[in-house]
C-alpha cells in the first residue's frame, strides 16, 4: 500500500537545512496566501509536500501537477529529480520530472466505495479552500451521542454531514521536518493545506505581485488623464 | 453623436481583447478534454493563466458595460429617434453576446458548465419539427465531447458577429476625431484598465459558479442554477416558464421586449423626460438584478413563486406599464 519511500525526505532535508524555524501560523490560525496580496509560503508548502508524499499519497492523486513543478517551490531541478527518483511508478520503474502525481491504482472498494479525489485543484474546489482543509485534517472527534455511523465512516466536525470515510491520517510525527519544525498534527495539517492552495493557483503569488504593480500605474494614468481632460479637452 | 461614440470605443476595446486572448486559447483548447486543456493552459502554458484571467475578466466588464450602457439608453429614452439604429444595434450586439457568452461558459467542461450543456441539449433535441432540427444541427445530437467542438467554434463565429455589429454601429455613428476626443478616450481607457486590473489580478473567478471548479461529471450536480453572473437574470426568465418551450420562449421573447422598447413607447418624439417613466425603469432594473439573485437561491422554498412574479413584472413593465405611461404624458 505504502508505494511512496523515503528518499524525498532525504532530499527535503537538503532543501530545508538552511531555512529558518517556521514561524507560528496555527494560534490564530493564518495562511500567508490569504487575502489580497497574500503569496505561497515557499517553506509551509515545502512541508506540505513532504506531508502529502509521505501521507496523502499513498491514495490520493494530483494528477495535474509534475515533479518538475516543485522548482517553483525553491527546490533545485536536481533535486526535484531526486524526489522523483524515490517514487515508484506502476511498472516498477523510477519516477522523472514529467511524471504526474498519481495515485495507486485501487479500485474503489479498496476505500470502502469513496474514490479518493484527485488533490490538484482541492484547495480551488472545496468552499473555504485551505481553512477548510485545515479543518477537515483536524476535525476529527469521536461521534456525538445519538449519531448512528455509516460501515466505515469517521466523524469529522468540519465535514458536510459530519460522516467521512476518509479514516485520521494525520497524527503528530507523522512526518520529520528537516527544518526543526515541531512536526505536530494541526502544523502537518496547516502546510498541506498551504501546499494544496499553491497546487490549486501556481501562479497566485505572481498574480497579486503583477497586479499590484498594474493597479498603481493605472491609477496614476487615471489621475493624469483625468486632470488632462479637465485642463485641456473643456 | 459623440455621447453615443464613448460606450462604443470601450465595448470596442473589450471585444479586441476577447478576440485576441480567444486565439491564444483557442490554440490549446482540447474540446475532447475540455477541462483538463483549460488546466493545461493555467499551469503549462507560458503565460496562458494570465491569457485566461484576461479572457474571463473581459467578459465580465463586456457585460458590465453593455448592460449599464443599455439601461442608461433607456433610462434617457435614447431607443428613440434619431438613434433607434443605435438601439436597436446595442440590443443586436447584446443578444450576440448573451449567445457567445453562454457557449463560452459552456466550452469550460466544468461541472456547471456540463449541466447547462446537457440541459440545453436535451430540451433542444426533445422539441419536435422545425426547432427540433434545428437543435439537431446546433448540438449535433445528444451532448458530448463532440459538441464542444462544434460550439467552440460557433463560440468564435459569435465574437466575429459582435465585431461586425460594433462595425455597423462605428460606420452609422462615423467618429470624428479631435484632442479633446482623444484625451476623453485616455481618460476612460485608464479608468477600465484600472478596473480591469483589479477584476483580473485579485478576482479572477468573478461571478462564476464556484462548482465549476470541478471537473464536469454525471454524478456532480451542481444544486440550483449553476451560471455565471451575466446570464443569470436571463436564467431566472427562462426557468420561471415551464417546459423547454417556456425557456426558449421566455429567453427569446426578454431580448425583443428590449428591441421593441421604440414601438412601445408611445410618446412622440417631442417629449422630454417624464418623472413617472423614470421611476418605473428603476423599478425594472431592480427587477432585473432581483432576477438573477433569486435563481441562484433555488433552496429558498417561495423562490419559484419570486421567480414568476419577477419575470411576471418584466414582461409587464414592457408590454403594459411602459406603453400605459407613455401614451398617458402623450395626451
Amino acid at each position: 500500500m505504502m508505494r511512496r519511500f523515503f528518499a524525498p525526505l532525504l532530499a527535503l532535508g537538503l532543501v530545508l537545512a538552511g531555512n529558518a524555524q517556521a514561524q507560528d501560523t496555527l494560534s490564530p490560525l493564518h495562511f500567508q496566501s490569504d487575502g489580497p496580496l497574500g503569496g505561497i509560503d515557499k517553506a509551509a508548502a515545502q512541508r506540505g509536500f513532504l506531508v502529502y508524499q509521505t501521507v496523502c499519497a499513498a491514495c490520493h492523486a494530483a494528477s495535474a501537477l509534475h515533479y518538475r513543478d516543485l522548482e517553483a517551490l525553491g527546490l533545485t531541478s536536481d533535486q526535484a529529480a531526486g524526489v522523483a527518483a524515490g517514487v515508484k511508478l506502476a511498472d516498477g520503474s523510477a519516477a522523472t520530472l514529467d511524471s504526474p502525481f498519481k495515485a495507486p491504482a485501487m479500485p474503489a472498494s479498496a476505500f470502502g466505495g469513496a474514490v479518493p479525489p484527485d488533490l490538484s485543484s482541492i484547495a480551488a474546489q472545496r468552499p473555504g479552500g485551505a481553512q477548510y482543509i485545515y479543518a477537515l485534517l483536524t476535525g476529527y472527534t469521536t461521534a456525538p451521542d445519538g449519531v448512528t455511523m455509516l460501515p466505515g465512516h469517521f466523524y469529522n466536525k468540519a465535514f458536510p454531514g459530519g460522516q467521512v470515510a476518509m479514516p485520521p491520517v494525520l497524527r503528530d510525527n507523522a512526518v520529520t521536518y528537516a527544518d526543526g519544525t515541531p512536526a505536530t498534527q494541526s502544523q502537518e495539517a496547516a502546510d498541506v493545506a498551504e501546499f494544496l492552495t499553491w497546487a490549486a493557483d501556481p501562479n497566485l503569488g505572481t498574480r497579486h505581485q503583477i497586479g499590484l504593480r498594474a493597479v498603481i500605474f493605472f491609477t496614476l494614468l487615471s489621475i493624469v488623464a483625468i486632470a488632462a481632460r479637465r485642463g485641456g479637452g473643456g | 453623436m459623440i455621447k453615443e461614440l464613448k460606450p462604443l470605443s470601450s465595448l470596442a476595446a473589450l471585444l479586441g481583447l476577447l478576440t485576441a486572448s480567444g486565439l491564444v486559447l483557442a490554440v490549446y483548447y482540447n474540446p475532447w478534454h475540455a477541462f483538463a486543456s483549460l488546466g493545461f493552459i493555467e499551469r503549462e502554458v507560458n503565460e496562458g493563466w494570465l491569457v485566461q484571467a484576461y479572457h474571463a475578466t473581459g467578459t465580465t466588464l463586456l457585460f458590465g458595460l453593455a448592460y449599464l450602457f443599455l439601461f442608461r439608453a433607456m433610462l434617457a429614452r435614447g431607443y428613440r429617434a434619431p438613434d433607434d439604429l443605435a438601439w436597436a444595434l446595442g440590443v443586436k450586439l447584446l443578444a450576440v453576446l448573451l449567445l457567445a457568452g453562454w457557449l463560452g461558459f459552456v466550452l469550460t467542461g466544468g461541472a456547471a458548465a456540463y449541466w447547462a450543456l446537457v440541459r440545453a441539449a436535451n430540451g433542444a433535441l426533445a422539441l419536435s419539427g422545425a426547432a427540433g432540427a434545428i437543435g439537431m444541427w446546433f448540438f449535433g445530437g445528444p451532448a458530448g465531447e463532440g459538441t464542444l467542438a462544434r460550439l467552440a467554434l460557433f463560440h468564435a463565429v459569435l465574437g466575429v458577429a459582435a465585431l461586425a455589429v460594433l462595425a455597423a454601429a462605428y460606420r452609422r455613428l462615423k467618429p470624428k476625431m479631435s484632442p479633446g476626443v482623444c484625451l476623453d478616450h485616455l481618460a476612460r481607457f485608464a479608468v477600465l484598465a484600472l478596473i480591469f486590473s483589479v477584476l483580473a489580478f485579485f478576482f479572477p473567478h468573478l461571478g462564476q459558479p464556484a462548482v465549476n471548479a470541478l471537473p464536469g461529471d454525471p454524478l456532480t450536480l451542481p444544486l440550483g442554477t449553476a451560471l455565471p453572473w451575466y446570464l443569470l437574470p436571463l436564467a431566472g426568465i427562462a426557468d420561471a416558464l415551464p417546459g423547454a418551450w417556456g425557456g426558449i420562449i421566455g429567453v427569446v421573447g426578454a431580448v425583443a421586449v428590449l428591441a421593441a422598447l421604440p414601438w412601445l413607447d408611445g410618446s412622440g418624439p417631442e417629449a422630454v423626460r417624464s418623472r413617472w417613466y423614470g421611476v418605473l425603469t428603476w423599478v425594472w432594473g431592480l427587477d432585473v438584478i432581483a432576477l438573477g439573485i433569486t435563481a441562484t437561491a433555488r433552496d429558498c422554498p417561495q423562490a419559484s413563486l419570486l421567480l414568476a412574479l419577477f419575470a411576471l413584472w418584466y414582461f409587464f413593465h414592457f408590454l403594459v406599464l411602459v406603453p400605459l405611461v407613455t401614451a398617458m404624458e402623450a395626451k
